[in-house]
């Protein structure tokens, strides 16, 4: 099959059960989390509920396109600590968001101005907790972030701000880091490799290709401690490219 | 350039205490600390980084920046240490 040929394919073939999907997946959750949470459960577990679900959506979305595209998670045995954790991880391509989908914790992104501004899924970022630094004061969003690493939510953040258009990271922006002081919680690096090729910046199609994710060891608030936040994220940004070198052959 | 009088510091030992914020308080190698180095693109602070880097500035110079509104002018590391000249500056004039 030609390339051109398997890009229109995959993309005909995408959209429709794309929002065929969602379009049935998104009132359904709605329903089923509203009944639950008037009726059976705690507060808190429909919360938790409502943020797995949305993280088997994000699964589920990236398994459509199979085998056009195909997703691998790897994930050291250190990982096997609970959580919750700050995951940190580069970004290259709007299909981030929804990779984020293969990690098994209960989770909400810290995301731009933009994502809040999409139809129906940006409601359900707000509704799910997810956090836009911009839009709130720092010591805010510190306290309100810091609550749910309380509650055993994990947090991701895409510290380099906005997606890069090459292989290179940008400068991490530092709010990860200074909850992580804050809270003295663990930080996760998380490596992806690849989202870039099957959807670049700039571009809504969707191209086939092999998306690569890597989960690093925890580093412990013991680990890093002694650290300014500077350098701490420094040493994490130097982690992350070191790896990133690794799975794309770079190094 | 700039010059201050012989009873305080001198240009290269602002320069060399600033560099040393960076080099101690940032872990930034010492050869990425030129005059023309941008401090958000090129040393890869940001917003929140600048309030560090104050506190640093301030214990190692001994001066009060913190409500320095010329703060939010600084780009360059060349900006920096023309505002730690100009601060000083005013100190002695100050003084006298």
């Amino acid at each position: 099959m030609t390339d051109r040929l398997k890009y229109y394919l995959l993309n005909l073939y995408f959209y429709p059960l794309f929002l065929f999907f969602s379009a049935f997946v998104i009132p359904v959750l709605t329903i089923v989390i509203t009944i639950l949470g008037i009726l059976v459960l705690p507060e808190r577990q429909t919360w938790r509920r409502f943020r797995r679900a949305i993280n088997w959506y994000g699964k589920i979305v990236m398994a459509i396109p199979f085998p056009f595209i195909r997703v691998q998670y790897e994930h050291s045995e250190k990982n096997d600590q609970d959580g919750p954790f700050i995951i940190v991880c580069n970004h290259r391509s709007a299909a981030d968001a929804f990779l984020m989908g293969v990690l098994p914790y209960e989770l909400v992104q810290i995301v731009n101005v933009w994502p809040f501004r999409l139809p129906v899924l940006g409601q359900y970022a707000k509704f799910a907790g997810y956090l836009n630094i911009r839009m709130m004061q720092y010591d805010q969003f510190i306290t309100k972030a810091s609550r749910l690493l309380e509650e055993g939510v994990s947090i991701v953040f895409f510290p380099e701000g906005t997606r890069s258009t090459d292989q290179t990271m940008r400068n991490f922006h530092s709010a990860a880091f200074r909850l992580a002081y804050a809270a003295k919680a663990s930080i996760v690096p998380l490596c992806i490799s690849g989202s870039d090729i099957i959807m670049p910046k700039g571009s809504a199609l969707l191209r086939s290709g092999m998306v690569k994710i890597r989960q690093l060891p925890p580093i412990a608030w013991n680990d890093y401690k002694d650290l300014t936040v500077f350098a701490f994220k420094n040493r994490v940004w130097k982690i992350m490219d070191r790896e990133l070198a690794m799975m794309e052959n770079r190094a | 350039m700039f010059t201050l009088s012989e009873e305080c510091m001198t240009e290269q030992e602002i320069i060399e205490k600033t560099n040393k914020v960076f080099e101690e308080s940032f872990e930034i190698e010492k050869d990425k600390l030129v005059p023309t180095a941008h401090i958000f693109t090129d040393l890869g602070l940001d917003s929140l980084d600048i309030v560090d880097l104050v506190v640093a500035l301030q214990n190692s110079f001994g001066v009060k920046i913190r409500n320095e509104e010329r703060v939010r002018d600084i780009r360059t590391l060349q900006d920096i240490y023309q505002f730690i000249f100009t601060i000083k500056k005013e100190e002695i004039d100050k003084k006298s």
